[in-house]
């Protein structure tokens, strides 16, 4: 997968609002592997909506978004999965880990899946994130902050083209902010795939290509 | 067990799980128990005649004085079999055929004292004798003829004549180890030795059978130019057997059923008896299969959260839905395990019983096993298929 493109993309809920000056919604926007983009949002204006449709979890939005050059609305489902665990990371606002299941275990959820990470190297993560004492923790039991930690490591657990973070580090001090920016711009680089962060308060501490504001 | 199953698991009611087991085995218990009480009795009557099925009613015209006298004759005309074939109870008519010539049959047995006696010769059509392999069949040239005799004969010889005779008593497997030697006389044809070995016995046909073929060629030969008489008795495969319609009709024409009257009641009563647990055992099972579909969708539906962020990661819906199938699969197979033991457990109850009455034989369990897996199949397939649906309705 080599570009992300959102052609005259507005959620429906906005249809009978008035228009506002926007980057994203109602433009004809491209975003290429190895990119760094931010999109500053306020509250309220659709950013969880545009990862959700971009992720293929919600489909309420008029416009198209396309992979490459396919229209991600026929996508079967196996394509979908298939996407997600290749093509597509994703770090969701809420993160949906498993609260009773431990750090450790949530990460490998995912990379049992994928394979993708040596047990030395999500060690490694957990380390440099700060939270290896909590690996055997049940999550349900840490802080926000820990746990947006487990799930930045979660999200990277794969190999990807794109790497879609809503939020990453609202709740991390800025020390933290600036790891988890080197590890997922690591990663990225690595794979020479784009990251796609949102925010609306704290932006990822990393050198974005371009900023757009929702 | 993997961290997919042990997130999946979470929420299931034990309390759901035994609920479904237990309706579940007793639905298919009873179900499996009807149909292998069937199949025991059953063996009864098969043992009893193996040649003639119980649906056959062989029929004849009451004797009265006026046929006595010669006045009335007890033969069928062709208007009176048209009639009964018009019934809604007959599936199809045969009718008896006499030899028309002279029968001597003699007999050594034993110590060498030759039994010689007067016979007579019926057939019927072959389809309506269920003799297996090539045992009944006649092609004219042959020197033997296969014989189907009544077994009130042998008892009649073995109880009655042999002991006040001082002749020695004979078994059914003697009797069919030795031949007969007969001699056929009649007016067209010289007299001819010929050979008989009888190869079955009859509880519910009193006459001597011959294959048909036999008794074709037979006729043309000693009887030539004569015309057949009207049958004497006929043979009637019925599909109701024991409907009250069949002895009204006989009653109201002053017909006879011939042989055991009541095995064909008693087997309309067992059909009764099987059909009516299967039907309760169907309906609970089929209520069973519905307490499953309604615990394993509320299950999903208390994990449907974890349901979507497993699709969210990635997971194949296939292994998604796996643990549930499994769950399923599981607590179906200890139901019919439970069910196939339940079976047999009732079925010690009675088959030495009808073990006894059906010398030695008894029906086999094949068919209530296959039926009982097939229902645990079907059951499966129902609630995979459920299963499959809840998980694509998750994804979103």
């Amino acid at each position: 997968m080599n570009t992300i493109t959102i052609e005259n993309a507005l959620p429906r809920v906005f249809l009978e609002e008035a228009e506002r000056p926007s980057d994203v919604w109602r433009c004809n926007l491209s975003i290429s592997r190895g990119e760094m983009v931010n999109i500053k949002a306020e509250s309220g204006t659709g950013k969880s909506s545009l990862c959700a449709y971009i992720y293929g979890s919600r489909r309420d939005y008029d416009g198209r978004i396309l992979f490459d050059d396919r229209d991600i609305s026929t996508l079967s489902i196996n394509e979908w999965q298939e996407v997600r665990r290749r093509h597509l990371a994703y770090l969701p606002q809420e993160m949906s880990l498993f609260a009773e299941l431990t750090a450790l275990e949530n990460i490998q959820l995912k990379n049992r899946l994928t394979g993708h990470l040596t047990d030395e190297r999500i060690e490694h993560y957990l380390r440099r994130l700060g939270i290896d004492a909590r690996t055997h923790y049940p999550v349900g039991k840490m802080s926000i902050g820990q746990q947006q930690r487990v799930g930045i490591i979660r999200a990277i657990a794969q190999p990807f083209d794109f790497l879609l973070l809503d939020e990453p580090v609202s709740h991390l001090d800025p020390h933290n902010n600036r790891i988890a920016a080197e590890i997922l711009c690591e990663e990225a680089s690595r794979q020479g795939a784009a990251i796609i962060a949102t925010s609306v308060g704290t932006d990822l501490d990393f050198q974005p290509h371009r900023v757009l504001n929702l | 067990m993997g961290i997919v199953t042990r997130l999946l698991r979470r929420n299931l009611s034990a309390a759901q799980t035994a609920g479904f087991v237990i309706s579940n085995f007793i639905g298919i218990a009873i179900v499996i128990a009807g149909v292998q009480f069937h199949e025991d009795v059953r063996s009864i009557w098969d043992n009893e005649d193996s040649f003639i099925r119980k649906d056959y009613l062989v029929v004849n015209k009451t004797v009265t004085g006026a046929n006595t006298l010669g006045v009335k004759d007890t033969g069928f005309t062709t208007d009176e079999i048209a009639d009964i074939k018009s019934q809604p109870w007959v599936r199809k008519v045969g009718e008896f055929s006499a030899a028309r010539y002279q029968l001597n049959a003699s007999m050594s047995a034993g110590g060498g004292r030759a039994l010689t006696t007067n016979m007579f010769f019926e057939s019927i059509p072959s389809d309506f004798v269920d003799v297996k392999g090539s045992r009944w069949s006649y092609t004219p040239g042959e020197q033997e003829v296969p014989i189907i005799i009544s077994k009130d004969y042998l008892t009649l010889y073995n109880f009655g004549f042999a002991a006040s005779a001082g002749m020695p008593q004979i078994t059914e497997q003697m009797m069919s180890a030795l031949t007969m030697d007969l001699l056929l006389s009649g007016t067209t044809a010289p007299p001819m030795h010929m050979k008989g070995r009888v190869v079955g016995y009859s509880n519910r046909l009193n006459t001597i059978l011959v294959p048909q073929e036999f008794m074709d060629w037979s006729n043309a030969l000693f009887a030539k130019g004569e015309e057949a008489p009207s049958p004497r008795r006929i043979i009637i495969d019925t599909n109701s057997p024991g409907d009250v319609a069949i002895t009204d009709y006989m009653e109201a024409h002053g017909l006879e059923i011939a042989g055991d009257k009541s095995a064909s009641k008693a087997s309309y009563f067992v059909n009764l008896i099987s059909g009516l647990m299967v039907g309760v055992g169907a309906v609970i099972t089929t209520l069973s299969i519905f307490i499953l579909l309604l615990s394993i969708s509320l299950l999903m539906q208390k994990n449907r959260e974890k349901l979507h962020a497993l699709i969210m990661l990635g997971y194949p819906l296939r292994e998604v839905g796996a643990p549930y199938i499994r769950l399923i699969a599981i607590v179906s197979a200890v139901a019919y395990v439970m069910a196939v033991g339940a079976m047999f457990a009732a079925r010690s109850f009675y088959i030495k019983g009808i073990s006894g009455m059906a010398g030695g034989a008894t029906g086999s369990v094949w068919l209530s096993l296959t039926v009982g897996a097939a229902i645990t199949l079907l059951s499966l397939l129902f609630n995979i298929l459920s299963v499959r649906r809840k998980v694509r309705t998750a994804f979103f």
